[in-house]
């Protein structure tokens, strides 16, 4: 069988005779008939998992079911990682994480991604295009065919990964030690631990202020009993807080413990009892939910006690700089949707030249916002029926987003009929409200949300209302009652008709948008209506160059909502409610920086 | 000899609906793809989550497919075509398909995760809506029969097949036999949007070729049993009797893959409510109106 | 076949599934052994390693529902050799399930009035 040590003249042999090369995440194994058999039925049998997500892969308008790849809702169900686009700093290391759970023989796919560190290069390079991936996926085959069991194969070693065994105390969690001892505080046995090694475990925003200390008694007392299960608690950072102990509780070598007794001091439910809570990560790469959202939920059985969600797409780069790579670059900020930021940043860039908006090249801008807008609001449709595990409406909205995204100026009424047809069939769907009435209601929002979440619950703002091109196209704000997640269903339907309808009226998608001239300076500001809600951008200009920019995405809002749309519901309805945000992780951290007031 | 071509028939059977889940889920139609499938799972490594409880993550597998060989063991293909034709068949049935509740438990306990967890005692909820209503509709079948041998289960629908007979029985042991092999709309256990796979995403590799497969023995089980207890086994002009039990199995194999699809995730609460609030009463009232058609008639 | 051969033969069945089991096994582990990895053997939630046990008392929220379903399942026992000699018995055999079910029917009325039936 295999052996790590192999002889070079072996590998040499093996060169030689034009053996392919192997996979990073290849088996060690030297090739025999069977293994071969096995490699060849794996290739035509691929299964990916997306990072950042399939959403930005549509976005992008990639079909990957059409390139070959079927797709996996956990990566230890796939064999390929796919990267989609740039992996942004903080995406990298929920990336490795996940390509470190997939099952050996595993590749890399990089689709419109140069640079994928830490994890290993890239087996197959595409362009982000259709027949980049189709032919990208073409050659992952016959690398899997061929290099799916290599007698020499890398450990895939990152220090994300690592963990090392400690010691703490029950009583006290704080007391940690690297050696089994006693707690200088309170005398106990040190119990073994596992943490993370290389650094803190989980978010240093992680800590628990809630409920810490009154479950120390009773952990206390049921640790006595746990002689064979290494005592697991949290990270440092939790604080007092350990929810999780083991369910076996039966203290026969120490006597009748009361349930009561056990649980003393611990939280109770809606129903009234007492029960442990778990903390489980529904975190950056979870297919239903928006990719690059790190949701937590503290977990009391099925029900949601407690939620917490941040970005985990880190910083971005730094869009400072001339004005046309301003402005590139702000269409990078956001994958989901280019078209909109990029003409949020011409807009105050015109802004501060004083420009204004010329007349002939309004209403193409309009039509391809809006056509961006349509085709944004069937990729949630898309994710969000894929959450709902309604396969036809996922399958039906990626179609057509693909076909928009696709589309000529003439190719839009059919699509809009089609998208007509398919809100009509959404509506008829009884089973669909019933599952979608009452889940994730916002009546009063504080945080002041704008977009779809807010026009769901009665909030009719819409700053395209305000603009002349739109109103010249008839445009009207669509507003429904009820602040669930099926009354944002309906407005992202609506809109997306409205919007294509918009769109047919207006004429033209405009491709090419000129960019004012260089040498300006001044300042500007801009507001703009993006798929999600209204986004402010104010710029600052010298010679030509952006020297400061402040940015305002309604998605750092709509975060702030999912606690009040999470907390108390059944784990699939707090889901629900979380992907009917449609929040865009990428315009919550990493705004461009602040500019100093003056 | 009847025993090892039934059981030939149960996996060819299994064969089809794989093909068939293939096809409604992706919509593509790929014959070959249960064979790919299974090749490459078993040449993919299977990973063992740290500190498992390993009894329960190795048995769940071989559990799931032990419970869906044995209850298709007591279904007939044909008037000889049967592993074991107990007299208590149709009890047989509801026995051991028990045993999918404590594989998939043991599948969610196992593994020591938070989505296989959530997905285990969501099944275990799923089993308290379903268990009455798979059960119950039984009975009224064996009112006609007057036996719960199924080879007389089948012979007693010569007049009339049952989903005719009792048409409430049937719609209800329908949406109660998608429930017990976790089909989508019921897919609550699995599901992939929510809970990344659940109890199944723990397993790769050949203990996932083991799920699948058993899993795909568990439809055709289910289907084999509606199609004997209430369409009538192999009872049907022209073609002969194991290729009616077959057509049937595959047809109500087939609906209740492709049904899925149209159809949003159910939710835990409301399957419970509805399979008690309506379910129940539903099956009470059939076994009382066959009670009644039987006296009559 | 006498029912103690049906029975060894399903009990062959059940050893025959195990033996699959087993084969398949064989078979992967002939393709090679599964490499210990960091993180690899931590269970996948959706690209954060998470490590904290999650073995705890689950609440569950359907134990109303379950209540019910323990004396229902006991009423099924009876029911199924009352279905098989049914026919033969006639209208007695009817009016004596018919009062056994209607009283447990009745208590699932009173179950539902009182807030079983729902998500606790």
């Amino acid at each position: 069988m295999s052996g790590p040590s192999k002889a070079p003249a072996n590998a040499r042999a093996d060169a030689e005779a034009g053996a392919e090369a192997a996979l990073s995440g290849a088996r060690e194994a030297r090739p025999s008939l069977l293994r071969r058999l096995v490699s060849r039925a794996g290739a035509r049998d691929l299964c990916a998992f997306v990072v950042p997500g399939p959403e930005v892969a549509r976005a992008r308008g990639l079909g990957l079911r059409a390139a070959g790849l079927s797709v996996s809702a956990t990566p230890r169900h796939a064999n390929v990682l796919v990267v989609v686009g740039e992996l942004p700093v903080g995406l990298r290391e929920a990336a490795v994480v996940a390509y470190a759970q997939m099952p050996r023989p595993r590749a890399v796919l990089a689709a419109g991604a140069a640079d994928v560190s830490p994890l290993p290069g890239p087996d197959v390079s595409a362009d982000a295009a259709e027949e980049s991936l189709a032919a990208g996926v073409a050659r992952l085959r016959r690398l899997f065919a061929g290099g799916a069991f290599a007698p020499e194969a890398e450990a895939f070693e990152v220090a994300a990964l690592g963990s090392r065994t400690e010691y703490a105390c029950p009583m006290h969690p704080e007391v940690v030690r690297e050696e089994p001892g006693t707690c200088p505080k309170c005398g106990m046995e040190l119990v073994e631990r596992e943490a993370a090694d290389g650094g803190e475990q989980g978010d240093p925003e992680d800590a628990h202020q809630g409920h810490d200390h009154q479950g120390d008694g009773r952990t206390h007392e049921e640790d006595m009993h746990h002689d064979d299960h290494a005592h697991h608690g949290e990270g440092d950072e939790h604080g007092g807080a350990n929810h999780a102990d083991h369910g076996s509780m039966d203290h026969g070598d120490m006597g009748f413990m009361s349930m009561v007794k056990m649980t003393r001091g611990t939280p109770r439910s809606s129903d009234g009892l007492q029960m442990e809570w778990v903390e489980a990560p529904f975190g950056p790469l979870l297919p239903g939910l928006p990719g690059g959202l790190s949701v937590t939920f503290t977990l009391d059985g099925d029900t949601v006690a407690e939620a917490r969600a941040n970005s985990a797409v880190g910083r971005r780069q730094d869009p400072r700089g001339p004005v046309e790579e301003f402005v590139e670059r702000f269409a990078r900020l956001d994958p989901l949707s280019p078209v909109s930021y990029r003409l949020l940043a011409l807009h105050a860039v015109e802004d501060a030249v004083g420009a204004g908006a010329r007349d002939e090249g309004a209403l193409a801008r309009v039509g391809a916002l809006e056509r961006e807008r349509a085709a944004s609001h069937l990729n949630w449709l898309a994710g969000f029926g894929h959450l709902l595990g309604y396969r036809w409406l996922a399958r039906r909205a990626e179609e057509l987003q693909l076909a928009l995204l696709r589309a000529e100026a003439g190719g839009i009424p059919p699509i809009r009929a089609e998208v007509r047809k398919l809100a009509r069939r959404v509506e008829r769907t009884s089973l669909l409200r019933r599952r979608l009435a009452g889940v994730g209601i916002i009546l009063a929002d504080p945080a002041g949300a704008s977009g779809p979440v807010a026009r769901a619950g009665g909030r009719g703002a819409d700053s395209r209302a305000d603009e002349e091109a739109y109103l010249t196209l008839g445009f009207e704000p669509v507003v429904q009652e009820g602040g669930d997640a099926l009354a944002r269903l309906r407005v992202r339907l609506a809109e997306a008709q409205r919007s294509l309808g918009l769109v047919t009226r207006a004429g033209g998608i405009s491709g090419a948008i000129p960019v004012p001239d260089a040498g300006a300076s001044g300042r500007g500001a801009a507001a703009l209506e993006t798929p999600r809600g209204s986004a402010n951008l104010r710029v600052k200009l010298e010679d030509g160059e952006v020297t400061g920019a402040d940015l305002e995405t309604p998605s750092a809002a709509q975060t702030r909502l999912v606690g009040a749309v999470t907390e108390g519901r059944e784990v699939a309805d707090a889901l629900v409610g979380v992907a009917s945000l449609d929040i865009a992780p990428w315009g919550v951290i990493g705004e461009a920086p602040r500019e100093a007031a003056g | 000899m009847s025993a090892l071509l039934a059981i030939v028939a149960l996996l060819a059977g299994a064969y089809f609906v794989a093909v068939l889940e293939g096809w409604a889920s992706t919509g593509r139609f790929r014959p070959a793809g249960p064979v790919l499938a299974g090749l490459s799972l078993l040449g993919r490594e299977s990973v063992v989550p740290r500190r498992p409880d390993r009894i329960f993550f190795e048995v769940a597998p071989p559990l799931l497919l032990a419970s869906a060989v044995l209850a298709a063991a007591v279904l007939p293909l044909a008037p000889g075509l049967i592993v074991a034709d107990l007299a208590t068949g149709a009890l047989f049935v509801n026995a051991a398909l028990a045993y999918v509740m404590v594989a998939l438990l043991m599948a969610g306990w196992g593994p020591d995760g938070a989505y296989a967890m959530v997905g285990g005692f969501r099944f275990l909820g799923q089993l308290v809506a379903y268990s009455m209503l798979i059960v119950m509709p039984v009975t009224a079948v064996a009112m006609r029969a007057e036996s719960l041998t199924t080879t007389e289960v089948v012979a007693s629908q010569a007049p009339l097949p049952n989903a005719l007979y009792q048409p409430v029985g049937f719609a209800v042991f329908l949406v109660a036999a998608m429930a017990v092999c976790f089909l989508p709309p019921f897919d609550l256990p699995t599901a992939p949007g929510e809970l990344a796979g659940g109890v199944m995403a723990e397993y790769t590799g050949w203990r996932l070729a083991m799920m699948r497969l058993a899993r795909a023995v568990l439809v055709v089980t289910l289907a084999s049993s509606i199609a004997v207890f209430y369409l009538g086994g192999w009872l049907g002009p022209l073609l002969p009797p194991w290729a009616w039990t077959a057509a049937k199995t595959l047809a109500v194999a087939a609906a209740m893959l492709f049904v899925g699809r149209y159809v949003p995730r159910v939710r835990e609460a409301d399957l419970l409510a509805w399979c008690w609030k309506i379910g129940i009463p539903l099956a009470l009232f059939n076994i009382f109106f066959v009670g009644v058609l039987l006296l009559v008639v | 076949m006498s029912p103690l051969a049906q029975y060894a033969l399903l009990l062959g069945l059940a050893a025959g599934s195990v033996g699959l089991a087993l084969s398949l096994y064989g078979i992967a582990r002939s393709l090679g052994k599964t490499r210990e990895e960091e993180g690899k053997d931590v269970p996948a939630t959706a690209g954060k390693l998470s490590r904290d046990p999650v073995w705890a008392r689950y609440h569950v929220r359907y134990y109303g529902y379950a209540l019910l379903f323990l004396a229902f399942d006991m009423e099924m026992a009876y029911m199924y050799p009352w279905a098989v000699v049914y026919k033969e018995l006639g209208l007695t055999a009817l009016l004596d399930m018919g009062v056994f079910l209607a009283i447990l029917f009745l208590g699932l009325l009173y179950g539902w009035s009182q807030g079983a039936l729902r998500r606790q």
